[in-house]
């Protein structure tokens, strides 16, 4: 962003005072430091990872968006690249990683199988898609998406940040933490916290019909 | 021993920020004699893709972008045939190979109608690749017998949300397609005209 994007608050500045002041809203400072240094987790989980590892070497060279530094804590990364197959048994681990990254945080599903399970989104082991656990930003097709398909993703979501407000984004809303995610439970099948209600009231229905009550 | 080891790979990394530099004004005077840029431009990613680069090497993405190999593939696109004023005549004729044979199933086809009849008609009605599905196998564009899916080279489809392409976007002409694989098309091309001069031989022998 140059700095005539900057400047850009919504108000009319009068032409003699164009030179001597600067307004600009919070948000616009906010958001072109978040956009500038959007930190990634560093973890890969198939063969996407290898080439979310070309996109971030010499060739293709990260550096140039500020997302050089890879973070092998999700206590300091911002954005989560969840490339490859999301198999069941690593999906507490990936909620569990999402719930310990500080806000703003943000989820790129890159892949097929990331976005939807691709060629297993019928598997007996694989989730159909992040996104049916986490808040997916950004999704990049692809199998894999060669790593300028990644980086075209990756500058889209810095577009998205552009265009966030400090008042607006979910973390800092009052109330209730909307962003934690509970961590699903791995029995001999994936139980996903959130359905339990769900799936209560349908055992209770299935195991005393009502046709069964009036007889 | 005794760092050796440490000062020559600096020295490496210095040789490479120095060469990087002594390539820019190597460079600049190419460009002064032959016009040639460094950066952005196809001769200069040619040759920082080639063994003789010395110096950074790095593709400098949404400025310059790296060419694609004929056969990079990435979602499937259909292909139509401009027919006269404009009319865009599909290749596709809604038989659904491509659905079968697609590996994750991501395609799906409804048949079209004639209305005045109401019988089925060999034209696609709704075609729908789901992009974040597709695993870019290139099996639709392999088995297709009428040459009207093929694989596409854009590669730029990130979005905010899951990507179904409805067939709108997924419409493109003939023309497009002989752009981005000339070899294949012209291939393709000289087969289809050779099939045709030989169903009208056929049709002439037996008409005499």
């Amino acid at each position: 962003m140059d700095n005539n994007e900057l400047n850009l608050p919504g108000y009319e500045i009068p032409d003699d005072m164009k030179n001597t002041v600067a307004i600009t809203s919070l948000d616009r400072l906010y958001n072109w430091g978040r956009r500038s240094s959007v930190w990634p987790l560093m973890f890969g989980l198939a063969c996407c990872a290898i080439e979310m590892i070309a996109a971030q070497a010499s060739r293709y060279d990260l550096a140039r968006f500020g997302m050089e530094v890879m973070r092998p804590t999700p206590r300091q990364a911002d954005l989560m690249i969840v490339s490859g197959t999301v198999t069941k048994k690593m999906v507490p681990a990936i909620v569990r990683l999402y719930n310990q990254m500080p806000e703003p945080k943000y989820v790129m599903a890159m892949g097929a199988c990331a976005s939807s399970g691709g060629p297993f989104k019928e598997g007996y082991n694989v989730v159909a898609g992040i996104d049916k656990f986490l808040p997916v930003d950004i999704y990049v097709p692809g199998c894999p998406p060669t790593p300028q398909a990644l980086m075209n993703g990756l500058i889209m979501l810095q577009k998205k940040i552009d265009k966030e407000s400090i008042s607006k984004v979910r973390w800092y809303r009052k109330g209730a933490d909307t962003v934690e995610v509970p961590v699903p439970i791995l029995g001999p099948d994936l139980i996903d916290v959130r359905r339990i209600p769900d799936i209560k009231s349908k055992v209770a229905e299935l195991s005393n019909p009502p046709a069964q009550r009036e007889a | 021993m005794y760092g050796k080891g440490l000062l020559k790979g600096l020295g490496v990394t210095f040789v490479r920020f120095f060469n990087t530099y002594w390539e820019d004004l190597t460079w600049m005077w190419r460009r002064v004699t032959t016009g040639e840029k460094r950066y952005h431009s196809a001769e200069g990613i040619a040759h920082r893709s080639s063994k003789n680069t010395r110096g950074i090497f790095t593709v400098q993405y949404p400025e310059e972008k790296l060419p694609v190999p004929e056969e990079f593939r990435y979602i499937p696109f259909l292909v139509y045939d401009e027919g006269a004023d404009g009319a865009k005549e599909i290749r596709c004729t809604s038989c659904g190979i491509c659905s079968k044979v697609c590996p994750p199933q991501c395609i799906w086809i409804v048949r079209g109608t004639d209305p005045s009849t109401g019988r089925p008609k060999p034209q696609p009605a709704e075609f729908y690749i789901d992009a974040d599905i597709c695993m870019n196998c290139g099996f639709c564009a392999e088995y297709c017998p009428f040459d009207a899916i093929k694989m596409d080279h854009d590669y730029e489809l990130a979005s905010y949300t899951r990507t179904l392409l409805p067939m709108e976007k997924l419409m493109k002409p003939a023309s497009y397609y002989a752009e981005i694989r000339p070899l294949n098309a012209a291939r393709e091309d000289e087969a289809r005209k050779a099939k045709e001069a030989a169903k009208a031989a056929k049709a002439e022998a037996a008409a005499a």
